[in-house]
């Protein structure tokens, strides 16, 4: 563990470097912030309720939605890639370290960044511009934990990804076909309840949920009681093991096939 | 200078070898196709799900907004097939390999773009087609031949507006070294351009109108072709808009092309 820990720090210093850049993406999000604004109230237009919804529920969840988003997306896949790709990899395999939970705490470096530049501020001006108002109850306390095990499904499933490129030999396709399904299929962008029926019960018994509308609940429905969050919180757990897990296997297989090819 | 025609003609030469080259990377081919479509059609998704659950957004209809998302599709394409390129410019700025583009006695900005053609924009220009196609015959738009030649030319100056938007922002590599950022949110706002524009009120509309007129890329030209009773006065510029904001965008390009000066290596 000694040895995992400053890379959390090293990871972060290096995100530092990009400050001029959380301007641009704090700028980008407000406005995302401001078009889901919009969009969402000629939806809910003088409606109360949709889906089991308030209009302050629905953008709170889209908001924090986003917000989770930029946490999350530490380009672990493209960082993978381009390590397999140009051979550095090499470098990793002869330190006494493991690469995947090097890969895990470089990653958890830059989410710390992300969640010091860009989703503070995000939040603030959801409370301070966009007045949303949340509710106080079991569910905000649960959050943090929630999301840990969000970042540990996302991050398996972009470990995955970024092992692909072990065997293929693209990047773009795979990376973005995984990141629509993940932002589209977990809530991401649209609170799953307004997904028709059928489609809600599959989505269910995916790991994509895990990632978004888990957590997410944990904030607009914060009132729901132990009984709802406990199996969801359980159901998310259990995902990230066996994603850890299964990325893990698929690690031992694919490092096989960089020794054949040689270096 | 060399003439419109045969600057096309070098354009068909270059990217037959182009193609060529990138044929030998099938797998990536149809790999990124794919991703290509389940990029292009996220926000259709969106759309057809909360339409699950109301009748209309502003008063538009599900086939109404697949026909401003087919247009959208179409307008974009020029932009995500000839200009792909736009996305190294910093790379090349960085690493002094631009200094190569001002040694050929043709334009810049030509040379510099003709070196990638995106095939798998192509998807997205036939999907594109398909959807305006089937969501024209589904909302029973009668076309007419000067129906279909306006179609053509706010498709062309939607795509121009769509171009120099990225083009512009792309050009902040010459100044700034950490230039991403600048073509990241101009990216992002492209995303917005299908959205029923009537949905903004204030600040939100005028920057969309106005500033950075993405309404320009899809909602106001489809106006046209869906309530023309409906239309602004100001849709009609499009054509000028779109021609005066390319050339905006490429005042800038020289700018920038001017002030660089290479690396010092």
């Amino acid at each position: 563990m000694r040895i995992y820990l400053p890379l959390i720090r090293a990871s972060y210093m290096v995100s530092l470097v990009y400050r001029f850049g959380f301007l641009f993406s704090i700028l980008g999000n407000v406005i995302y912030l401001g078009v889901a604004y919009y969009l969402w109230r000629s939806i809910y237009q003088g409606r109360d309720v949709l889906n089991g919804l308030t209009f302050n529920e629905t953008f709170l969840y889209v908001g924090l939605g986003s917000a989770i988003f930029i946490l999350l997306k530490t380009y672990a896949d493209w960082i993978i890639h381009f390590e397999i790709q140009q051979g550095t990899i090499a470098t990793y395999l002869t330190k006494p370290l493991d690469f995947q939970l090097y890969s895990l705490f470089t990653n958890f470096g830059a989410l710390l960044m992300n969640l010091s530049a860009i989703a503070i501020p995000t939040a603030i001006v959801m409370i301070f511009v966009f007045k949303v108002q949340v509710v106080y109850g079991i569910g905000l306390f649960l959050f943090p934990i929630s999301f840990m095990f969000a970042f540990l499904i996302s991050f398996s499933i972009d470990f995955f990804v970024g092992l692909i490129s072990f065997y293929s030999e693209s990047v773009w396709g795979v990376t973005a076909t995984k990141d629509i399904i993940v932002t589209v299929l977990s809530g991401g962008l649209i609170p799953l309840q307004f997904f028709p029926e059928a489609m809600q019960k599959v989505l269910y018994w995916l790991p994509f949920q895990a990632v978004y509308h888990t957590p997410l609940m944990m904030i607009t429905k914060a009132d729901l009681g132990w009984q709802t969050f406990l199996p969801m919180l359980l159901l998310q757990i259990a995902w990230a093991v066996i994603l850890l897990i299964g990325s893990r296997l698929f690690y031992n297989q694919a490092i096989k096939v960089i020794r054949i090819s040689g270096g | 200078m060399r003439t419109l025609g045969e600057y096309i003609r070098l354009y068909f030469i270059i990217e037959a070898q182009y193609i060529k080259a990138r044929m030998q990377y099938r797998a990536d081919f149809i790999i990124s196709s794919i991703g290509m479509l389940f990029t292009s059609l996220a926000t259709l998704g969106v759309f057809w799900v909360i339409l699950q659950s109301v009748p209309d957004v502003a008063g538009w209809s599900l086939m109404e907004m697949v026909f401003i998302y087919a247009f959208y599709m179409i307008a974009i394409s020029p932009m995500q097939i000839l200009f792909d390129h736009i996305w190294q410019l910093r790379f090349h700025v960085q690493e002094g390999t631009f200094l190569k583009y001002y040694f050929r006695p043709l334009n810049m900005m030509f040379y510099y773009m003709s070196e990638m053609f995106d095939l798998k924009g192509l998807i997205q220009l036939v999907m594109g087609i398909a959807l305006l196609i089937y969501s024209s015959i589904q909302l029973q738009v009668d076309w007419t031949i000067l129906k279909f030649v306006l179609l053509l030319i706010t498709l062309f100056s939607a795509a121009l507006v769509q171009i120099a938007i990225i083009v512009a922002a792309s050009c902040a590599a010459f100044w700034v070294v950490e230039s991403y950022p600048v073509l990241g949110l101009a990216w992002k706002l492209r995303e917005f351009a299908p959205y029923p524009m009537s949905i903004f009120d204030g600040a939100f509309r005028f920057t969309f109108t106005f500033l950075i007129p993405i309404g320009f890329v899809a909602f106001y030209p489809s106006q046209l072709f869906l309530r023309p009773e409906e239309v602004h006065w100001f849709v009609y510029l499009s054509p000028i808009i779109g021609v005066g904001l390319f050339s905006l965008a490429y005042w800038i390009w020289a700018k920038g092309v001017n002030s660089y000066t290479g690396t010092g290596s």
